[in-house]
């Protein structure tokens, strides 16, 4: 093989990788609030810097905020993450969506009061 | 701002409801002992059938001859009273709020539609100032209280609508929209926005002397 062609595969091998491991990284970036029973939103989704958010928040469990409930009971040691809310928060099609927006507004603005820390007003979480 | 909101949107709620409520209720009883000792025949008077006929006038667009008489002035008082009775009550964000505290909710309207509605309001607000100032019949009868009560009716309209539209310092409008909102649900009582409270009664009682003793019609 020709030096130059070699290279050439080197490069492209190289630069394969590091798509690769870049697209899994930002696979792990969330960066906004997402729920698909939300058919269509009246007021835009809510950016949302995941690692950056738990970082200041100082939160380590995971299940501080991807909790399980059973029979109304909170179990300790399970967590529900890459779960959508809606899947156990479950609202039927065309239902007033106010009772899953409401769960979603206890998650974030319940926990910002109890700890006098990030936005609680409407506007403070979803930009224009 | 987390104590100044929780503090806002809670005791201040409370103390808005309580005020406007007992406050109402308080110039309902008030008046009616006032009628009684002052002037006994607006009981002996007052008459279901022709208060409510003329009630029904009054709150019909066109149906008395005062409103044919001014129809861009009908329209826009009847869409004003509308509007600012119809958004904060079906507003989504307000409803929002209710579920939060109390686990209710209802029919809403779209925030767009909520937003022209507000435009609306508040284009409403300044004909109704620009004919207190243009229109000497109406100047005449005007007084500071009168720029007083629509200032307090038009401010909860236009924080809300800045801080929806999120313009500069939407933080504080948010926070002075919830003030102003219950500023205006306070002053209701003790305003004349009593109206809102009185208006079957003194339209009732004109109608039923226009309609029972002078066998007339008031509109």
């Amino acid at each position: 093989m020709e030096k130059r062609t070699l290279i050439i595969y080197t490069l492209i091998i190289l630069l394969g990788c590091i798509f690769a491991v870049m697209s899994g990284y930002s696979q792990e970036d969330v960066t906004t609030v997402e729920d698909s029973a939300f058919e269509k939103k009246m007021r835009p989704g809510v950016p949302f810097l995941h690692d950056q958010h738990n970082e200041q928040a100082e939160l380590d469990e995971c299940n501080t905020c991807h909790h399980v409930y059973e029979d109304g009971k909170l179990v300790e040691y399970d967590s529900s993450e890459g779960q959508e809310c809606s899947e156990c928060h479950t609202i039927n099609k065309g239902d007033n969506p106010i009772s899953l927006v409401n769960i979603y507004h206890l998650q974030c603005k319940g926990c910002h009061q109890e700890k006098k820390a990030g936005p609680i007003m409407c506007s403070e979480c979803h930009p224009r | 701002m987390h104590d100044i909101y929780n503090f806002v949107s809670g005791p201040l709620v409370w103390a808005s409801f309580i005020i406007f409520f007992a406050g109402c209720l308080y110039r309902l009883i008030s008046m009616a002992v006032l009628a009684r000792k002052k002037d006994v025949f607006v009981y002996e008077y007052m008459s279901f059938k022709f208060g409510l006929r003329s009630i029904l006038h009054w709150i019909t667009p066109f149906g008395t001859v005062k409103w044919r008489k001014n129809p861009f002035f009908t329209i826009v008082t009847f869409t004003f009273h509308i509007c600012i009775i119809f958004i904060p009550i079906f507003l989504s964000a307000h409803i929002i709020l209710w579920k939060e505290s109390w686990g209710v909710s209802w029919w809403y309207i779209s925030d767009t539609a909520a937003d022209v509605l507000t435009i609306v309001a508040i284009a409403s607000c300044i004909f109704f100032l620009v004919r207190r100032i243009v229109l000497p019949e109406v100047k005449y009868l005007t007084s500071i209280s009168d720029y007083v009560i629509l200032a307090i009716v038009a401010a909860p309209f236009i924080t809300g609508f800045w801080t929806y539209h999120q313009w500069p310092g939407f933080r504080i409008m948010g926070i002075l929209h919830i003030i102003a909102g219950e500023t205006m649900l306070a002053a209701i009582p003790f305003t004349r926005l009593i109206h809102m409270i009185f208006f079957p009664f003194t339209r009732g009682y004109m109608g039923s002397e226009f309609g029972a003793v002078r066998h007339a019609k008031d509109w």
